[in-house]
């Protein structure tokens, strides 16, 4: 895959996420357990044998920085290739909900213009999936199209998504707001370099735009194959969108995917010892990662590395980010709860089915 | 140019441990999962990595690969530097040809031009198989303050273990007069925990003198210390209280990985200040099904637990399927408990599976802990 470079937008910025992305971005958002939401693409690029990768960040950098560091838990600390850090703009106007803002890919064109790869394989930072690129670059070289656009069909309304018109294979046309049983863009597409390059001239002074939002005025003109992916794919957009699809992991055939030990998902080495479980622990359908320390009981959540559940408290349909602390007896419902968040003992904290309470 | 080191290690790696059976057959000893994630190797790593200790040569024979690529760069223990860092030393031929290491003594007077490399001071001595924290910074004080040729780490032992061990005696000051190596009937209960600091010097002197002495084992505690000790050297405890085992038994190794267990146990896994690195390998958190139970167990990431788990250790990668039980037992990484299966008071190695529906092990204390090699299948 030498002919390939990777590129990750993880500069997608929004203000539907609360809370959770006050200091960090989307792209940094801790994810199942152990991970954060850009190792997805991330590892899939690798795994994919693309061994040279941008990584374009927005404002908020020091969460995704601080992550990924020389690219050392995805063997990106390379002499040749390997992990570019590529810093989107502060100035300018400041564009919300955008997937592949062209003035942080123009910015960034030194790193296009100097690789000998003839394709990219862009990703967006949020697209939870275990992903193979390999068929699908393959494709796009055989089929000599300009982009082939990855899709799948909703199984719900994705406001947030890229709709998709799609007929006989080709994207013929884009429309927001895509409803379920409805294709979407799944934010993933190989493109030629040059093109690439090209398209950033051409929509130069319209730069506010989104990738897409560009070219839709000339998708006569352009040659877009459409591919299928029917893996599972998640995109994370809102902190609903968080909760929901991070609580998919509890079932089983869904983290067997996204976590095979086949072209395996990697992420920054943390040392803890394995979880361990005292006297009165009690846990069910659960992701506990190590370091955790387990006294109370524990169902349908979601632990990250060294959180304690104290003697006799109770946990459910929670997600507990890392360091957390819950006190003895205390009891913790339907609630996000940031890094280091700590629940007295005995107190009570509950969010509803519809409201998850977030608690930073 | 390679820089002048004050201090650097030697970590003696290549035993077979053939005292754990089956777990070393494929593996050597340091080489063997413990405590759900480790490998007994990590724990003499991060102690000189938690001691600021950053030149590291490890001495490897009996079955060196998993080893040697478990190592690899030394990265897992931030030894993965341009100046010192990790190296493996293997035995090695010369233009007058090779041999194995003869013994522990011979082991180091093979590599004193890695040693010479450095220039260092002090040279410590250790051994892959314990498992134990301790900052070998302190020993050193111990070693620089007496102005001794040699430092041997010490901690006092039930007299019943001490005819299996080194031990000596020493007067107020710490100064060794008396060493046996594993004395029938020993004097006193003041054992060696293989754990020595040398002055340089000394260290190579009395190594060239031991390669000549056809009559040698070139052993350490049977050779280079007594003699040291019968030209009049200077030779000094120091002094250890903590946790130290040798899981070189199958009852050491269940016994001490049992205790981990505790909510106050002897040796916490699970302390920050003196954290215990070792290769981690981006597993997912373990997940506990629908009907799945685990109670006072350590369960590390990547495991999949549907069954029960009682009073055990599941460590990386392995799965409890439906209705399996496993208890008082140590599944090593990567382990299937088939569905039905039961593990009682048993080790099951690497890559092992248990068929549906069998029993492995046994609850009568009297029975010996059953022990399955690495990637077995138990029917």
């Amino acid at each position: 895959m030498d002919r390939v470079i990777g590129l990750i937008a993880a500069n997608f910025e929004t203000t539907d996420m609360g809370q959770l992305t006050e200091e960090r971005t989307v792209a940094s958002l801790p994810y199942g357990g152990a991970y954060r939401v850009v190792d997805f693409p991330l590892s899939n690029m690798v795994n994919s044998g693309i061994k040279t990768i941008g990584l374009i960040t927005p404002y908020k950098y020091r969460s995704i920085i601080d992550h990924v560091g020389a690219g050392k838990p995805w063997d990106l600390d390379r002499k040749s290739g390997g992990l570019f850090v590529l810093p989107g703009s502060v100035f300018g106007i400041h564009s919300e909900n955008s997937h592949f803002l062209l003035r942080d890919l123009r910015r960034n064109m030194i790193y296009l213009q100097r690789s000998p790869a003839p394709y990219v394989l862009v990703s967006a930072a949020n697209v939870i999936s275990h992903m193979d690129y390999r068929p699908i670059i393959r494709e796009h070289i055989r089929s000599g199209a300009d982009v082939t656009m990855v899709y799948n069909t909703c199984d719900r309304d994705e406001p947030h998504r890229l709709g998709l018109t799609v007929e006989n294979g080709r994207v013929v046309g884009f429309k927001p707001n895509p409803r379920k049983y409805e294709d979407a863009a799944v934010d993933t597409f190989v493109i030629t370099r040059e093109l690439l390059m090209k398209i950033m001239e051409w929509y130069a002074a319209v730069d506010y735009l989104d990738l897409f939002e560009a070219i839709e005025g000339d998708l006569d003109k352009m040659d877009i194959h459409a591919w299928k992916y029917e893996g599972y794919v998640r995109q994370t957009f809102t902190s609903r969108d968080y909760f929901d699809y991070s609580m998919e992991l509890l079932d089983l055939d869904v983290a067997r995917e996204l976590f095979s030990r086949e072209r395996p998902l990697a992420t920054k080495a943390q040392e803890d010892a394995p979880a361990k479980y005292l006297e009165g622990a009690k846990v069910k359908n659960s992701l506990i990662a190590n370091g955790s320390l387990i006294e109370g009981e524990v169902d349908h959540s979601i632990l990250f590395r060294g959180v304690k559940i104290g003697k006799g408290a109770r946990v459910r349909n929670s997600i507990l980010m890392q360091n957390c602390v819950i006190g003895d007896g205390a009891v913790v419902e339907n609630v996000i709860l940031d890094k280091s968040g700590s629940v007295n003992a005995g107190a009570v904290v509950k969010g509803t089915g519809d409201a998850t309470y977030i608690k930073g | 140019m390679v820089n002048k080191k004050q201090f650097i290690a030697m970590l003696l790696a290549g035993g077979q441990g053939s005292r754990l059976g089956a777990l070393t057959k494929h593996v050597a000893k340091p080489a063997v999962s413990f405590g759900g994630k480790y490998r007994i190797i990590d724990f003499a790593l991060s102690n000189c990595a938690n001691s600021g200790i950053d030149t590291v040569g490890v001495l490897t024979q009996y079955r060196p690969y998993l080893l040697n690529t478990y190592i690899g760069t030394g990265s897992s223990w931030d030894l993965d530097s341009h100046d010192g860092g990790v190296a493996i030393l293997p035995p090695y031929a010369t233009e007058t040809g090779g041999q194995w290491y003869a013994g522990t003594a011979d082991a180091i007077y093979q590599n004193l031009d890695y040693i010479n490399l450095y220039d260092p001071d002090y040279v410590i001595i250790l051994s892959g198989d314990h498992i134990y924290r301790m900052d070998y910074r302190k020993m050193l004080r111990t070693h620089v303050e007496n102005n001794a040729d040699l430092t041997i780490a010490v901690m006092t032992v039930p007299w019943e273990e001490a005819p299996r061990l080194g031990i000596l005696a020493a007067d107020e000051s710490g100064r060794i007069y008396d060493f046996e190596e594993k004395p029938a009937k020993p004097k006193s209960n003041l054992a060696s925990m293989g754990i020595y600091i040398f002055s340089k010097k000394v260290l190579e002197e009395s190594l060239i003198a031991d390669s000549r002495d056809a009559d040698s084992e070139h052993d350490f505690g049977k050779n280079i210390i007594p003699t040291l000790l019968s030209q009049g050297k200077r030779l000094f405890v120091h002094r250890f209280e903590g946790f130290w085992k040798d899981v070189g038994t199958i009852p050491s190794f269940h016994e001490t990985t049992m205790d981990l267990l505790e909510a106050q146990p002897q040796f916490d896994l699970m302390g920050k200040d003196f954290p215990i690195l070792t290769q981690d390998d981006s597993l997912p958190p373990h997940y506990v099904g629908p009907k799945g139970s685990v109670d006072r167990s350590f369960v590390a990431n990547g495991s999949i637990v549907l069954g029960s788990v009682e009073h055990s250790v599941v460590s990386s990668g392995s799965t409890v399927e439906e209705d399996a039980v496993v208890v008082d037992s140590i599944l090593l990484p990567d382990v299937t408990v088939e569905k039905g299966a039961k593990v009682i008071r048993a080790i099951v190695g690497e890559g092992a599976t248990v068929k549906a529906g069998v029993t492995f092990g046994s609850a009568d204390v009297n029975q010996p802990i059953a022990v399955v090699g690495d990637d077995a299948v138990v029917e």
